[in-house]
Parts: C-alpha cells; structure tokens; sequence
C-alpha cells in the first residue's frame, strides 16, 4: 500500500498535475493555449485507442473481453442509481440536477484511465488493450440514465430532441477519434503499427505530463471560482468514487479480470466524466447547474481519483486477487 | 457620400453547445446570415468564466445583422428559452452600407 502511494507520487504523470493545482492555487498565470490544450487531449485519444486496438488484434476477442464489455456496460447503467439516491438525500439537490450529476458519476474520465494505466504499467500491472473499448462503451449508458433520472420515462433532450443529443453524444469528438483510433490499431496490428510507433509511444508520456499540467490549472482555477458546490457535494464527491472504485474492482475480480484490467475497471467505474457528459447534460438538461456537475468531476473527483484513489483501487485489485 | 440605411445588430452571448439552436431560430426569423465569434473570459451572476474548449465549455458570441422587423421576430423566438438556456441577447441600430442585403 505504501509502495504504491510512493510510486504514484513520484509519476512524473502526477507530479504535473500537482504542479498545474499549485500553479493556479498561487494565482501564477501559467496557461496552456487552449489550441494546443484541444490538440494534445487529440493526440492521447488517437494514441490510446490505436494502442488499444493493436493490443486487441494481438490478443483476439475472447470471453474475458466480452465478460469485460457487458460488466462495463452494465455499471454504466447502474451507477448513476445509486449516485442518484445520495445525491437526493444527502447532497439535497433537486430532480433535475441529481440526474445530470449522476450521469457524470456513471460515466467514465478518459484522462483517469490514461494516468491509471501508466501508473498501473509502471507497477507491472498493465491493464489489457480492451480496457479502451470498455471505456468509450461506458461513455454513454450513464447519460440515458441521469436523463431517465432526471426527466422520467417520457424523457426528451431539453431543448432539443432525445435523438438530436445522443447523435451529439455518440458523435462527440473524443468518441469518434477513440473507437476509430481503436478499430484502426485493431485493423492494423502489430505490424501495421510499427510505421507510427515513433509519433504514438515516443511523445505519449511526455505530452500526457503537459496535459495534467492543463488539468490541474484548469480544476483548481475552477475550484477557487465555485460558488454551487457545497460540502455536502464536496463530500459525495469523494465518498462516490470511492464506492463505484470498490465495486467495479470487485465486479472485475468476480468476472475473471488480471489485476490490472480489474483495477482499470474500478477506475472506470470511479471515475467521472467532464468532457462529453457535460456537453450532453447542457443540451439536454440545460436547467441543470454546470457549477455543481463540473466543479465536482473535474476539481474534486478528478484530482482524488488522480491522487489518492487509483492507489487505493490498485491495492484493492491486488488484495482481491492475491498477485 | 456613402449611402446607409439603418439596420439591428443582434448579439448573443451564448454557451457553444446551443449555438445549432440559436442559428436555426435566426435562420427561421428570415435572416440571411450570422458569424459565431470565440470568446476568452468573462464574470456573470454564475460566476466567473473562461475558454475551455477541452471540456466544450466554452461560450461564443454570435453576430448577426436584420432588418428592424426580422430582428423582432427572432426576439420574440428566442424570449421563451433565454431563461433555460442562459443566453445575453443584446440588440441596438448600426448603419450599413449595401442595406437590401439584411
């Protein structure tokens, strides 16, 4: 446990984002352009789909990826439930914005999983190249969902129609360039992959390192100007993650998963979305605060999964699993 | 001497994920054009914000010009969502050349 703290504190990976927290919390003026911020998270979604494909293709689709997928998909629809009831009653939030934080809290955070899996590979426990594909098809489940949640069975998208914002959902930029990289890497496969091998695992650590940097400017700055989020929201916040982590590692376990695709799994499950659920939720449920549904993923849960609770579910898959 | 005629500038300050809904309602108001225009920063009643592109956040102006009449039927469209959807909707006269264009 201590060992595992240790490594995840010395991650150059981390570090920047400690650095960006620190930054904005001393008031630097220390910014990333934001053409440059866009272009990198572009570079790490091509990178970690292409990877994540080529890995599938070298492995091949098998009932541990299949059993993966569905558990993926199932704590998608799942969790904003159980988010939805503390959120009710504890955080004492209305319908409407219950549902959308929920959604958030169901869906998955792509840069999480990106910092867990090097953390994990660093720690020898590489999760499996068809975590990626569990996580873009946990990307949706938890909007319709928080919706449901939200606005009942008789649901429509806000101001626009239910089809209109899941077509802005599953077209989202992120998604798109995340499965296509994946189908292209599974298309490809190890040899195909050489040729760009030098663009997609050279610059990969280095630019993820600036990218945290972004991110913790970015959740701190928003954290220093919140006004919506109470302690209560603060609390849940912390409490969530840590819940969905436990579960989703457990559920990875009982499924068969190696260690480090069941920790990837409670990572997933712990972590929340703050670049497509937002986009849809501000269609969607556009009544909905984005002071409250942003503030907590990015500067409360982002920062704790970052720097606490990946260590925490990497112990956890290890004393389940005893490797 | 250069020839204006007196036309509404219209603006709206609007989170980017609404701008298909606002351009659909200028475009049905009869008006023939608008530009979308980035922003960096700003302070409001929620806050303070900035350019988040990333997290698709971010909030853009969109620009456009109308006869007095097209002007005042886009108002009309747009007063029942401007409380759900947050937007600042300001309009005022301008002079233009070339006037039978808006």
């Amino acid at each position: 446990m201590f060992e595992t703290a240790v490594q995840t504190f010395t991650s150059p990976v981390v570090l920047f984002f400690v650095l960006g927290l620190l930054a904005a919390f001393v008031r630097s003026d220390l910014t990333i352009p934001e053409p440059i911020a866009k272009a990198m998270s572009l570079y790490l979604m091509a990178a970690i789909g292409i990877k994540g494909g080529v890995a599938v293709a070298k492995s091949g689709i098998d009932a541990t990826v299949l059993s993966a997928l569905a558990a993926g998909i199932v704590a998608g629809f799942v969790l904003p439930l159980f988010a939805y009831g503390v959120l009710k009653t504890f955080g004492k939030l209305d319908r409407i914005n219950a549902g959308a934080v929920a959604a958030h809290y169901g869906s998955i955070s792509v840069v999480t999983f990106v910092t867990a899996s090097q953390i994990l590979t660093y720690q020898d426990r590489e999760p499996g190249g068809y975590m990626v594909a569990v996580m873009a098809a946990m990307e949706a489940p938890a909007i319709l969902s928080g919706l449901l949640l939200a606005r009942g069975m008789g649901s429509k998208g806000g101001t626009q129609s239910f089809g209109t914002m899941m077509h802005e959902v599953l077209t989202n930029s992120s998604i798109v360039l995340l499965l296509g990289a994946f189908v292209i890497g599974m298309i490809a496969g190890p040899q195909g992959f050489e040729a760009v091998t030098p663009f997609f695992e050279s610059g990969f650590k280095g630019i993820l390192c600036l990218f945290l940097l972004d991110m913790g400017l970015i959740a701190a700055r928003r954290i220093i100007d919140a006004r919506s989020v109470t302690w209560r929201l603060a609390a849940i916040a912390i409490f969530l993650p840590i819940v969905n982590g436990a579960v989703g590692t457990t559920l990875g376990v009982m499924i068969g998963l190696p260690p480090g695709s069941a920790a990837a799994l409670g990572v997933l499950c712990a972590s929340a979305s703050y670049i497509a659920v937002p986009a849809a939720m501000r269609l969607a449920l556009p009544e909905a605060d984005p002071g409250i549904y942003l503030t907590m993923s990015l500067s409360v849960t982002f920062p704790f999964n970052v720097l606490i609770n990946i260590a925490l579910i990497s112990s956890l898959s290890v004393y389940l699993t005893g490797v | 001497m250069i020839e204006t005629v007196t036309r509404k500038r219209i603006e709206i300050l609007t989170d980017k994920a609404f701008v298909p809904r606002l351009t659909a309602e200028i475009d049905r108001a009869g008006i023939t054009g608008w530009t979308i225009v980035p922003v960096s920063s700003g302070k409001g009643r929620e806050g303070e914000w900035r350019e988040e592109s990333v997290m698709g956040t971010d909030k853009v102006f969109v620009l456009s010009i109308a006869s007095q009449e097209r002007a005042e039927k886009l108002a009309e469209a747009l007063a029942p969502l401007s409380t759900t959807l947050g937007f600042l909707l300001l309009m005022w006269d301008v002079e233009v050349i070339r006037g039978e264009r808006f």
